[in-house]
C-alpha cells in the first residue's frame, strides 16, 4: 500500500493522460475529441504539480517562522502550470471556434464525414 | 551592441499594436508585420558578426544563469532568426496584395505572433520557454490555416490542431520529467548534469520530447497533418509554414538531441527516420495532381533530407544540413508564393489547369521555375551546393549501409526532378485550351518573389557567402561543452 500512498498523484496524473489519449483514439465526435484534449491537458498539469509537491508542504515564504526546509513545496512547477493552463485555454477556445465553423460547413460534428482531404 | 531580447520584445509589442493601427486605417495594419520583420532582419544581421565570434547570452530579469530564462544567440540562433525575419519580410510584403479579403487585421496580428514564436524558439536556452514559444508558433498557425474559413481549411486546421496539441502535451510531460530529474529548466544546466542521473528515465523524457517536437518538424510517421494544412492554408501562410514553421520544429529537435541530451545513440535511428521521411515525401509528391499538395509532400521529403544530414553528426554533414535548411526555406517559400497567384488566376489547384501559364504570367512562371530547379538541386541555384555538401559528407563516412542510403537518396532526387519538370512542362509547353490575356501578379508580390530569386541565384553562385557562418553553426550544435561553458561561465 505504501507504493500507492507515495505515488498516488503520479498514478492519477498518468491515469488522466491515458483517459485523454483513449478518447482521442476512439471517439469520432469533434466535441468529444476536444473534451479528450482537455482531460489530457489536466493530466499533464497534475503531473507537473506532483513533481514539485511534498505531502503536507506549504508555500516557501522564507519570512514565515517555523518553516523547515522539508516543509516547502517547490514553486517552479506551479508557475509552469499557470502558463500551461493559459496555453491550454487558448487551444481549447480555438478548437471550439473551429468546431463551430466545422458544424456550419458540414452540418455535423462527426469527423467521419470530413473526407475532403486525404493522402 | 543590442541585446537579443529586442528580437522578441519589439515584434511582440508590434503584434499587439496591429488592431490599434487597424482602427486608424485597415490598409496600414498590413505594414506592421513588414516593420516588425524588417526590424528583426536588421538587428539579426547586425548581431551576426558578434555571435560568430562568441555566442551572446542574455539572462532575463537579471538573475544568474541557471535561475534566469536564458536567451542564447549563437551562430545557429542568429542565422535562423535572420532567416525567419527575411522570409517573414518577403511574405508580409506579398500579403499586402494577396490578403485583401476577410478579417485582415486578425491575419496580420497572428502572422506577427507566428514570427515572434519562431524567433523565440530559435533563440531560447530554456526548455519551458521553448515550449511557450513553440505554442505561440503553433496556435497562430492553427488559426491561420483556417483563415479562409472554407470546408477544406477548417478540416485541415482541426487535424493540425488535434495532432499538434497532442504533440505539445507529450512535450510538456517530457519537460516535467526533466524538471523532476534535474531540478532545472536551463538547457545548459541540464546538459552539464546529464551524466549524473539514471539514463533510463532520461531516455523516457527524451522520447517524449522528440515525439512531441517531431509532430511540428513533420518527421515520418508524425506528419499526417502537413499535406492538408499546407495545401489548404492561404498561399502566403503555406509559404511560412513550409519555409519557417517546420524548420523551426526541426531545429528544436536537433537542439534537444545534440545539446541537451547529447544522445549519440539516437543518431542512427534519426538517420533512418530522415531517410524514410524523404522517401515517403518524394513518392507521395510524385503521385499528386494538386499542385499545393505536391509542394507540401515535397516539403516532407526535404525535411527528411535535412534530418538525414543533421543526424550524421559530422561538421561537414551538419553544415550541409543547415545549408539545405536555408535553401529549402528560400526555395519553398518562393514556390508557394508563385503558385499562390498562379492558382488565383487559374481558379483551380489542379496541375493541368496551369497549362499556358508561361504565356499568361511569364515572370511568376519564371520565379516558379527558379524555385523548382533550386529544390531539385541544379546549378547555379542554392540547392546545388547544399545537396552537394550533404552527399559528399555522407560518402566520406565509412560503411556500406550509408553508401546504399546515399544511392537511394539520389534516386529520390530524380523522382523529385521528375515531378517538378512535369509541372514546368505543363506551365510552358502545353497550350491552354482558351487563350487568355496576359495578366501578371501585382508588382509588390512580384517584388517579394524576386527577392527570393536573387538570393537563390547569388548564394548558389557564391556559396561562401554563408558557408562560414553555417560551419560555425555546425560546430556550435556539435560542441556541447562549449555551449555549457558560454551559458554557465
Amino acid at each position: 500500500m505504501s507504493f500507492l500512498h507515495d505515488y498516488v498523484y503520479y498514478i492519477g496524473a498518468f491515469g488522466l493522460v491515458a483517459v485523454g489519449l483513449l478518447i482521442l483514439l476512439v471517439k469520432r465526435n469533434l466535441i468529444k475529441l476536444i473534451i479528450g484534449l482537455s482531460i489530457l491537458d489536466t493530466g499533464v498539469n497534475m503531473l507537473l504539480i506532483s513533481v514539485g509537491y511534498i505531502t503536507g508542504g506549504t508555500a516557501p515564504i522564507f519570512s514565515r517562522p517555523g518553516l523547515s526546509e522539508g516543509g516547502m513545496v517547490d514553486p517552479v512547477p506551479q508557475a509552469l502550470v499557470l502558463t500551461a493552463i493559459v496555453i491550454g485555454v487558448a487551444i481549447l477556445a480555438l478548437a471550439l471556434g473551429l468546431a463551430v465553423r466545422f458544424y456550419k460547413n458540414c452540418g455535423t460534428l462527426d469527423l467521419r464525414t470530413a473526407k475532403e482531404l486525404k493522402w | 551592441m543590442v541585446s537579443p531580447v529586442v528580437l522578441l520584445a519589439v515584434p511582440l509589442g508590434l503584434a499587439l499594436c496591429v488592431p490599434l493601427v487597424g482602427m486608424a486605417s485597415r490598409k496600414a495594419a498590413g505594414f506592421v508585420p513588414v516593420a516588425a520583420s524588417l526590424f528583426n532582419l536588421v538587428v539579426s544581421v547586425g548581431l551576426l558578426p558578434d555571435a560568430l565570434e562568441e555566442p551572446i547570452v542574455a539572462n532575463l530579469g537579471g538573475f544568474a544563469p541557471p535561475f534566469a530564462i536564458t536567451l542564447f544567440a549563437g551562430p545557429v540562433g542568429v542565422l535562423l532568426s535572420a532567416l525567419v525575419a527575411l522570409a517573414g519580410l518577403a511574405v508580409s510584403l506579398y500579403a499586402l496584395s494577396y490578403i485583401s479579403e476577410g478579417p485582415t487585421i486578425r491575419y496580420h496580428t497572428l502572422y506577427t505572433l507566428l514570427l515572434v514564436g519562431a524567433t523565440g524558439v530559435v533563440l531560447t536556452g530554456d526548455v519551458f520557454n521553448l515550449f511557450v514559444f513553440f505554442e505561440i508558433l503553433c496556435i497562430s498557425s492553427y488559426a491561420l490555416v483556417a483563415y479562409v474559413g472554407d470546408r477544406a481549411g477548417t478540416e485541415a486546421s482541426i487535424k493540425y490542431l488535434i495532432q499538434g496539441a497532442l504533440g505539445s502535451a507529450l512535450l510538456l510531460i517530457g519537460i516535467g520529467l526533466l524538471y523532476g530529474l534535474f531540478g532545472t529548466l536551463n538547457m545548459a544546466d541540464i546538459a552539464a548534469r546529464m551524466g549524473s542521473v539514471d539514463p533510463g528515465p532520461v531516455f523516457v523524457a527524451m522520447v517524449l520530447i522528440i515525439t512531441g517536437l517531431g509532430v511540428e518538424a513533420a518527421i515520418f510517421p508524425l506528419n499526417a497533418w502537413l499535406p492538408d494544412a499546407h495545401s489548404s492554408a492561404p498561399s502566403s501562410i503555406s509559404a511560412m509554414l513550409s519555409g519557417i514553421a517546420i524548420e523551426v520544429g526541426l531545429y528544436a529537435v536537433v537542439r534537444m538531441v545534440f545539446t541537451v541530451f547529447g544522445a549519440s545513440s539516437m543518431l542512427m535511428f534519426l538517420v533512418f527516420m530522415g531517410f524514410l521521411t524523404l522517401l515517403v515525401g518524394e513518392l507521395c509528391a510524385f503521385a499528386q495532381s494538386n499542385i499545393k499538395r505536391m509542394l507540401a509532400y515535397s516539403s516532407i521529403g526535404q525535411m527528411g533530407l535535412i534530418v538525414f544530414a543533421l543526424a550524421l553528426a559530422t561538421v561537414h554533414s551538419v553544415t550541409g544540413g543547415l545549408f539545405q535548411l536555408v535553401s529549402h526555406t528560400l526555395s519553398k517559400a518562393l514556390l508557394f508564393l508563385a503558385v499562390g497567384y498562379m492558382v488565383y488566376r487559374s481558379g483551380s489547384m489542379e496541375i493541368s489547369s496551369l497549362e499556358g501559364m508561361g504565356r499568361r504570367m511569364p515572370l511568376t512562371s519564371f520565379a516558379f521555375t527558379v524555385g523548382a530547379f533550386s529544390l531539385v538541386g541544379l546549378p547555379p541555384f542554392i540547392g546545388f551546393p547544399s545537396k552537394f555538401l550533404i552527399v559528399r559528407s555522407a560518402l566520406a563516412e565509412q560503411g556500406v549501409l550509408l553508401q546504399v542510403l546515399v544511392g537511394l537518396l539520389l534516386a529520390a532526387t530524380v523522382v523529385e526532378g521528375a515531378y517538378f519538370l512535369r509541372v514546368i512542362q505543363t506551365v510552358y509547353f502545353k497550350k491552354g485550351r482558351q487563350q487568355e490575356a496576359r495578366r501578371e501578379a501585382p508588382a509588390v508580390a512580384l517584388f517579394s518573389m524576386f527577392v527570393f530569386v536573387v538570393l537563390i541565384v547569388v548564394i548558389g553562385v557564391y556559396p561562401n557567402l554563408i558557408s562560414n557562418a553555417l560551419e560555425s553553426g555546425a560546430s556550435e550544435l556539435l560542441e556541447r561543452a562549449d555551449y555549457v561553458r558560454s551559458v554557465l561561465g
